[in-house]
Order: structure tokens, then C-alpha cells, then sequence
């Protein structure tokens, strides 16, 4: 062990004690390592995943220019808990959905991992009902404590070249060596305290059957703190915020991401000030419906190793998954509700296309084209040249360094083909920032990212577009394409609201609807001041509905607008029987990463960043929080 | 341009701004991107012209009013800094208290000769813009704050608790440690300097948004504190916010 210590070229970690505690730590010596722990404070994710992260480091003196973080050392990590394993795995999984993160996968890949069979349980621990206590697989090395000597189970062949070149004294496991080990796992067993009344492989039904059950998650999360501590401590939480972090010349700095946890307040608020979770029990909830039942959904494994770390770290003590989990259990079964079966769910595409950059490339503001006091359109142009290339309906992730990156919705149809626009609606730090910046200013794009609408799946249909407020961005991506290939497509409806005519946007392209006889376009206001001059209707939106003509099977609605607006405009729609597949909508959540990696947009199963942001309402209509 | 900074202090110790005055090698790099119009503590000169007024103290006087009143309408921008001019701090103590018992036990038969009010935070007179939380301030919290502003941005304002860097620092609960916190109802930023130290966080950033009070009072009890120590761990920082509540 000490050889492998002083071996220069790892980093070797291993569990030693904290006060009382344990937690993973550098090695100095051997001496310090303690393979009878408990638990350790935090998971060994914080190896692969740290607290916080540079992603890049910028420096704007020559233009941009931005610089990957140097590759650390690889690792050995010694004394993993099969639970803890088994989260790692989980990770892999999360962080390879779709696109590889190679922050993660850099450090995961070249990591040894020794794993130490428990000696001791916390008392929170509940790992055995979650099939983690005892494992054959996901380790480099695994050891079992024989009394006078250490049993090594080998899981790869670059475990196997690391212990022959420093394990001393290495013999055959003999027949009574084995005997001993599975005793010893056997013992694991019986030291669990917490108990699961049923088998977990029911927790997702049970959670889908719990989901709007009256006053259930009120009560439970009554005394939560909104700490966040359940979620900071558990090893397969993932979710990450991400910010700029500029020095005091302002010219360099670095992006980095940090944890962060669904049950802290802003999780899911975005720049409008919206919060799709505002309210404790939601957020609660939202964290037992994620590690039981969205990502079960998503990669059919429940996301809970069963360490009890979020259970002995919550101090009103409600966060402990085997009390809520038996509470529902017993309360299903006395009141009789009936599991549902699967609704209908969105389709989830889990493959890997490479690797996700979070380095942006530079663009440069072509054109600014103030819409109304808070929205300009901006027409950008990547500085090497090539094409955004990017479907009606995507969005493109824009940054202003030093300020931090915000999704914006792409304005321009991909029929225009060397530049893009974006229009841009000044609220959050970003988006004021890029108001403040001149022509020729450089800006940073990701993207374009998210699944827009399938334009040719559209043609030969008849479209009704109905646009509220700044849901107008969006879809004129997709209605400019439509106008550009006009006879692909049958009758074209516009139907746009706004609050008062100052808020209208793109006026004068609108007008200019007026004179074309093969589209038809309405325009209503929630109300107009005395003094201004205004042409289309007054009332909401839904008010426009009655006064166009469509047939509702052969016409596909095409909605983007305020999450309120869905609705009522939803249920109109219905009653001009509109079969719910021939509804598409764009929908908006707090899309900070992108790429489906740092939890702030999903609803469910989806990320709406990658599965969305457009979606067909036949899809979505069983999703609880998607409307 | 440079923008005009000034520094103000009202009912406090300074130490706010004592932190602004070390910080040592950042200092020179902070000089070269504002310039400092007044700062009582470390120079002799005064101006009014001034761009960011950095405000330190909390209000305890009808007459401090108008010098808040004042400043905000010198400067673009207002900044407070300090628990005092941010939560209404540690002076809000007195509050729970006769304010002429107190006035005697300070002034002694002077008292009458002193006038004053109830402590509260400058937000309390005028319109703030800007946070600088802490008792004292955090000299990176401090910078963050100018560097925001220096680039046009609103600062963002934590809203999770202490306990989110406790977590990330892999500190023992204080809990845990047979001591008593507040960290979990208090707003973070500080990188959960005190309990890093092995201490306990007292709570002098203020309330979160949102703090769930009464959990955490029961928690409090519920690990052996007294129902009456558990309504003073609340006092001591939080004062003017529970009061507002």
C-alpha cells in the first residue's frame, strides 16, 4: 500500500477518519486507511463530479479565447462501499445519456476503483433492500475482511495489473478463504436496521399511484427545511448550476459548474421569474419521484443505492426514502388505491453521439433590431464561418463571458442560411447584458440543441400557428420555413396575441401578412391604451380560436406561448375536437446546461432541453408537470 | 471611465469596511478599476460625486434617515454591507428590549440627551440595490459583488441555506457535534466559514427567503435546547427579519 502511495504518477485515495466520521481523503500513508468504516460523509462521486468545476478559462484581452482544464492525475480510490459502486455506475449511465460528459468520463476512465466488502453498517443503512449491499461487478478490486487477511476479488484486468505489482504475499484463495468471504457477505444481511416493508422494484408504481394523492406530500414535507442537505450528500444526485466566474481584471475568468440540489428554492426558476417548483412539497416530492420513478422511467434502474446518508443528514428527519416508501406502501394498501398502469410515455432516446462541449464557439452580432422596449432581434454570424444548422424550433445556448450563458430560442427559419437571429427579451443578467452589447460585439453559441418541429412530417398538412406574447420567437423559425416553402404545405393560419400593442412583436412582417392571400393571420391584444391605435381584436388569445375555420383532423396546431396560455388553448382546441397527436408545442423550463446533464429542466422522465423543448401534446398530456 | 465609489458607515463597528481595507494583494488590481471618491476609515479626502455608495451600519436614528436619504440620492447605485445595513444585524438585539432601559444602560443619566429607535437595516429608509451579507463581510463575497457591478450585472443573491456548503465542505453537523446552528435557516455565501472551523453558524447573513422557522425551532428542542434558548438562537441575527415576519 505504501508503495502505491509513494508511486508519483496516482493519486491515491482512501476512507480515514473525520471527528468521528469518515470521509474519502488523500492518502499519506497507509496507516490512515480505514476499511471498518461506517459511511463516509460524502460519496466518492466528489472524485469524478467535485463540488465545483472549471469547465473552461477564458480570456477576452485577444478576442476569446478559452482553455480546457488540465487532465489531474488518475486515480485510485480505496475502501468503496458496494452501494457507493453501484451510484458510480448509475452516474455513468446519467452522464453518458446521449452525450458523454468527458469532465466525468476523463477522470472515471483512468480510476482504479477498490472496493471493501461492509464490516460495518450505518444504522441508516438499507443498502440490502436495494440489491447494493453484496455486488460481483463494477469494481476493479474487491476486498473482504478475513480476519488475519484481506480476500481480493478481481473485476478488471487493470485492477489485476495494479494488485500484482503491489499486493505482497498474494496466494490462491483457498477453499476455507472462500467459505470465509461468504460468510462474511451472508453477515452484511444482518446488519441492516432499516427495513423495507415491500419490494422495491414496486417503488415506481407505487410513487405513479402517489403522485396527486391529497395532503401525502404536504404532510411529509411540512418540516423540510429546503436545506438541500439530503440531496448534497446522496451518490447519485447530478444535478449542477453552472456560472461565470470572472477574475478582478474582468478580461479573464473561468465557467465552472457547481452542485446544486432540486430541493433548494431556485432549482427550477427561470430569468421570467416563473418557478416551476415554488413550493416545498413540490420540490420534495420531486426528489423521491426522480430517484424512484423519472429516472426508472428513463434508464429502468431506481435511482437510491440505499447508503442513508440523505436519511442521517436530515435533521426534522423526514428525508429517509424506507419511512416514506413504507408510508405509502401501507396507505395504498389500506385505502386500496389501484396502480396504474404505464401511461403513455414520451419517447426517450438513449444513445451516445460523442461528447458534449461546454467550450462555446465565437459568433459576432451582425444586426440589432430593437422589436419593443425589452426585446431586440439579433442576427449572429459564427466566426468560422460555417452554418448554425439547426432545425425549426431548436435553441442555442448564448454566451456573454463573465455574465454566463443563457437557452435562447432560435427566430430564424434554417432557410436563412448564413447567419441566425435570436430574439431576445431583456430579464435575466444575460439577456440584459446582450442588449448592452454593439454590432460587431463577440458573443459565445452552443448549440443548436433539443428536438424542434419536424418540418417534413408538417407538409401537406394545414397549419395553425398560435403564438402568445414572446412565443412568437420560436415559432417564426418554423413559420418563416413554412412561407418559404409555401406549396409544400396547405392552409397556414397565424394566430398571435400579445398583452398591448407596444408588446407586439415583429410588427412589420406581420403587416406585410396582411397582403398575402395564402395565409391567415389574426392578432388580438388583452387590452389597448386610449391613445393607441390598434387594428386587430381585444381579448385573450382564446378568443381569436372561433374565428378561423379549420378541420381538425387534416390541420396540425402549432403552439408556443406563457405556460398559462397552454390551457386554454389546449381545451379550445379539444372541443373543436382536435385529436390530441395533431397539437405540437414548444415549452419552456430552466434549460442551464443544454444537454440533459444538469437537472434543472426535467419534468419527469424529460429533459426538455433535449427530449423538447417541442413536443406532441399526445406525449406530454400524461405528464403531470408539463402544463 | 473609473466609476466613483464612496463608503459610508452608520451604526456598526467598521468592520466591514476594515475587510474592504485588507485586502491586501487585491487591492492594488480593485484601485486600478474604481475610483474611491470617500472612505472615512482609510483617507482623509471627501467627495460627493459618486457612482456606487457602499453603505455599512444599520439605521438607529430619525436623523440617520436623511443622511440615507441622502446618499441614495448621490449615487447610482447603493450597496449594503455588513449585517447591520444588510439584515438590520446584532444592534437589533436591543429591539427586543425598553429602548429607554437601554438608552440608561448605555448613556447612564445622559440617556435623554440621545435620541434613537428601534436598529434596522438601511433597506428599511431607501431603496437598496445590492447585498453585502455577513458580519463581517467576506472579502471574495465583497469582490463578487464589485465585479458584478462592474460588469453591468445584478449580483445574485444566494437563496439556498448554510447547510449547502456545509454539505460540499464534508463538515461534521454541528448537530452532530451536541452543538446548535442556525445555518440551516441562514443564507449562505460565506462558504460555511464558521462551522468549517468547527464552530457553529450564529446566523449573520439573515434569513433565507423563505426560511422554514418553526421546523427548524423544533429542531433545535427536539436535540435539547430549552424552548426559550432555542427563541434566542433566532435573536441574535435575526431581529428586525423575524419582527418583519
Amino acid at each position: 500500500m505504501n508503495a502505491l502511495i509513494k508511486d508519483d504518477s496516482r493519486h491515491v485515495i482512501g476512507v480515514k477518519s473525520r471527528g468521528n466520521k469518515f470521509a474519502f481523503g488523500t492518502l499519506e500513508s497507509a496507516d490512515e486507511l480505514r476499511l471498518d468504516y461506517d459511511v463516509t460523509l460524502l460519496p466518492p462521486k466528489k472524485y469524478f463530479f467535485p463540488q465545483r468545476e472549471t469547465l473552461f478559462t477564458y480570456d477576452l484581452a485577444d478576442g476569446f479565447s478559452a482553455k480546457n482544464p488540465e487532465d489531474a492525475k488518475p486515480m485510485v480510490i480505496i475502501g468503496v462501499h458496494p452501494y457507493d459502486i453501484v451510484a458510480l455506475l448509475h452516474m455513468d449511465e446519467i452522464f453518458r445519456d446521449t452525450k458523454s460528459d468527458p469532465y466525468y468520463f476523463k477522470k472515471r476512465e483512468s480510476s482504479v476503483i477498490i472496493g471493501v466488502n461492509i464490516q460495518k453498517m450505518s444504522k441508516w443503512n438499507f443498502s440490502s433492500f436495494m440489491g447494493c449491499s453484496v455486488i460481483d461487478y463494477g469494481y476493479d478490486l474487491m476486498l473482504t475482511d478475513l480476519g488475519n487477511r484481506y480476500g481480493i476479488n478481481v473485476g478488471s484486468s487493470k485492477g489485476e495489473a495494479l494488485m500484482l505489482r503491489y499486493a505482497k504475499n498474494i496466494t490462491p484463495a483457498l477453499a476455507r478463504d472462500i467459505q470465509i468471504a461468504g460468510q462474511k457477505k451472508q453477515e452484511v444481511w444482518n446488519m441492516v436496521q432499516q427495513k423495507l416493508d415491500f419490494p422495491a422494484e414496486l417503488i415506481p408504481e407505487l410513487l405513479g399511484a402517489s403522485y396527486a394523492k391529497s395532503g401525502f406530500w404536504e404532510s411529509h414535507s411540512e418540516k423540510c427545511l429546503a436545506c438541500g442537505s439530503c440531496v448534497l450528500v446522496c451518490p447519485t444526485c447530478y444535478c449542477f448550476d453552472v456560472k461565470d466566474n470572472p477574475d478582478l481584471t474582468l478580461e479573464q475568468g473561468e465557467r465552472i459548474r457547481t452542485w446544486d440540489g432540486c430541493l433548494l428554492e431556485d432549482f427550477a426558476k427561470i430569468a421570467s421569474g416563473e418557478n416551476f417548483r415554488a413550493t416545498r412539497p413540490t420540490r420534495y416530492r420531486h426528489r423521491y419521484f426522480k430517484k424512484g420513478k423519472y429516472l426508472y422511467d428513463r434508464f429502468g434502474f431506481i435511482s437510491c443505492v440505499g447508503c442513508g446518508r440523505c436519511s442521517s443528514n436530515c435533521l426534522p428527519d423526514i428525508a429517509n426514502p424506507v419511512n416514506l416508501f413504507n408510508d405509502m406502501y401501507h396507505e395504498s394498501r389500506n385505502s386500496g388505491v389501484q396502480m396504474p398502469s404505464s401511461a403513455t410515455q414520451p419517447d426517450v432516446n438513449i444513445s451516445t453521439e460523442g461528447n458534449i462541449d461546454y467550450v462555446p464557439e465565437l459568433g459576432t452580432i451582425i444586426k440589432k433590431v430593437p422589436l419593443t422596449a425589452y426585446e431586440t432581434l439579433f442576427e449572429i454570424k459564427l466566426d468560422d464561418g460555417s452554418e448554425l444548422g439547426h432545425e425549426p424550433g431548436q435553441f442555442v445556448e448564448v454566451s456573454v463571458f463573465g455574465i454566463g450563458e443563457a437557452p435562447i430560442s432560435i427566430s430564424s427559419s434554417p432557410t436563412k442560411k448564413k447567419t441566425f437571429e435570436l430574439c431576445v427579451r431583456k430579464l435575466g443578467n444575460v439577456t440584459r447584458s446582450l442588449h448592452n452589447l454593439d454590432v460587431g460585439a463577440k458573443v459565445g453559441i452552443r448549440g443548436p440543441f433539443g428536438k424542434g418541429f419536424d418540418a417534413d412530417s408538417m407538409k401537406g398538412k394545414d397549419l395553425l400557428f398560435i403564438a402568445g406574447g414572446l412565443g412568437i420567437a420560436p415559432l417564426r423559425s418554423l413559420f418563416n420555413y413554412v412561407l418559404d416553402n409555401r406549396k409544400d404545405f396547405g392552409r397556414v393560419t397565424l394566430l398571435y396575441g400579445c398583452k398591448e400593442p407596444k408588446e407586439l412583436l415583429f410588427g412589420d412582417e406581420l403587416a406585410l401578412l396582411a397582403s398575402r392571400d395564402d395565409v391567415e393571420f389574426k392578432s388580438t391584444v388583452n387590452w389597448c391604451p386610449e391613445n393607441e391605435v390598434w387594428s386587430g381584436s381585444i381579448g385573450v388569445i382564446t378568443t381569436l380560436i372561433p374565428q378561423v375555420q379549420f378541420s381538425p383532423e387534416g390541420t396540425l396546431a402549432i403552439l408556443c406561448g406563457p405556460p398559462v396560455m397552454y390551457k386554454f388553448v389546449i381545451a379550445d382546441l379539444k372541443t373543436r375536437n382536435m385529436p390530441d397527436e395533431n397539437i405540437i408545442m414548444s415549452l419552456e423550463r430552466r434549460m442551464k446546461c443544454g444537454v440533459g446533464k444538469c437537472g434543472h429542466c426535467q419534468i419527469n422522465q424529460i429533459y426538455v432541453c433535449k427530449d423538447g423543448p417541442v413536443f406532441n401534446y399526445s406525449k406530454i398530456k400524461g405528464v403531470p408537470e408539463a402544463l | 471611465m473609473k466609476p466613483k465609489v464612496a463608503f459610508f458607515d452608520f451604526a456598526g463597528c467598521e468592520g466591514d469596511q476594515l475587510q474592504i481595507a485588507n485586502l491586501e494583494e487585491d487591492l492594488l488590481t480593485l484601485l486600478g478599476q474604481i475610483e474611491v471618491v470617500s472612505f472615512r476609515e482609510v483617507m482623509k479626502e471627501h467627495a460627493d460625486n459618486y457612482d456606487i455608495a457602499f453603505v455599512e451600519g444599520s439605521c438607529t436614528r430619525l436623523q440617520d434617515e436623511d443622511r440615507l436619504k441622502q446618499i441614495r440620492k448621490n449615487a447610482k447605485v447603493v450597496v449594503a454591507i455588513g449585517s447591520c445595513a444588510a439584515i438590520g444585524g446584532i444592534n437589533s438585539l436591543r429591539n427586543y428590549k425598553d429602548l429607554e432601559g437601554v438608552k440608561k444602560t448605555v448613556y447612564g443619566e445622559n440617556a435623554k440627551l440621545f435620541d434613537s429607535y428601534a436598529a434596522r437595516p438601511i433597506d428599511a429608509i431607501i431603496p437598496v440595490d445590492a447585498y453585502v451579507y455577513g458580519c463581517p463581510i467576506d472579502r471574495e463575497d465583497f469582490l463578487h459583488v464589485v465585479k458584478s457591478l462592474l460588469l453591468g450585472k445584478k449580483p445574485e443573491t444566494i437563496t439556498y441555506p448554510v447547510c449547502v456548503e456545509c454539505k460540499k465542505n464534508e463538515n461534521i453537523c454541528a448537530f452532530e457535534r451536541g452543538q446548535f446552528c442556525v445555518g440551516p435557516v441562514t443564507r449562505a455565501g460565506c462558504d460555511s466559514c464558521c462551522v468549517n472551523e468547527g464552530t457553529i453558524c450564529w446566523g449573520c447573513r439573515g434569513f433565507v427567503d423563505n426560511p422554514n422557522e418553526n421546523s427548524h425551532k423544533e429542531v433545535l428542542i427536539k436535540y435539547g435546547l430549552t424552548v426559550d434558548d432555542a427563541i434566542g438562537k433566532f435573536k441574535l441575527y435575526f431581529g428586525w427579519q423575524e419582527a418583519k415576519r
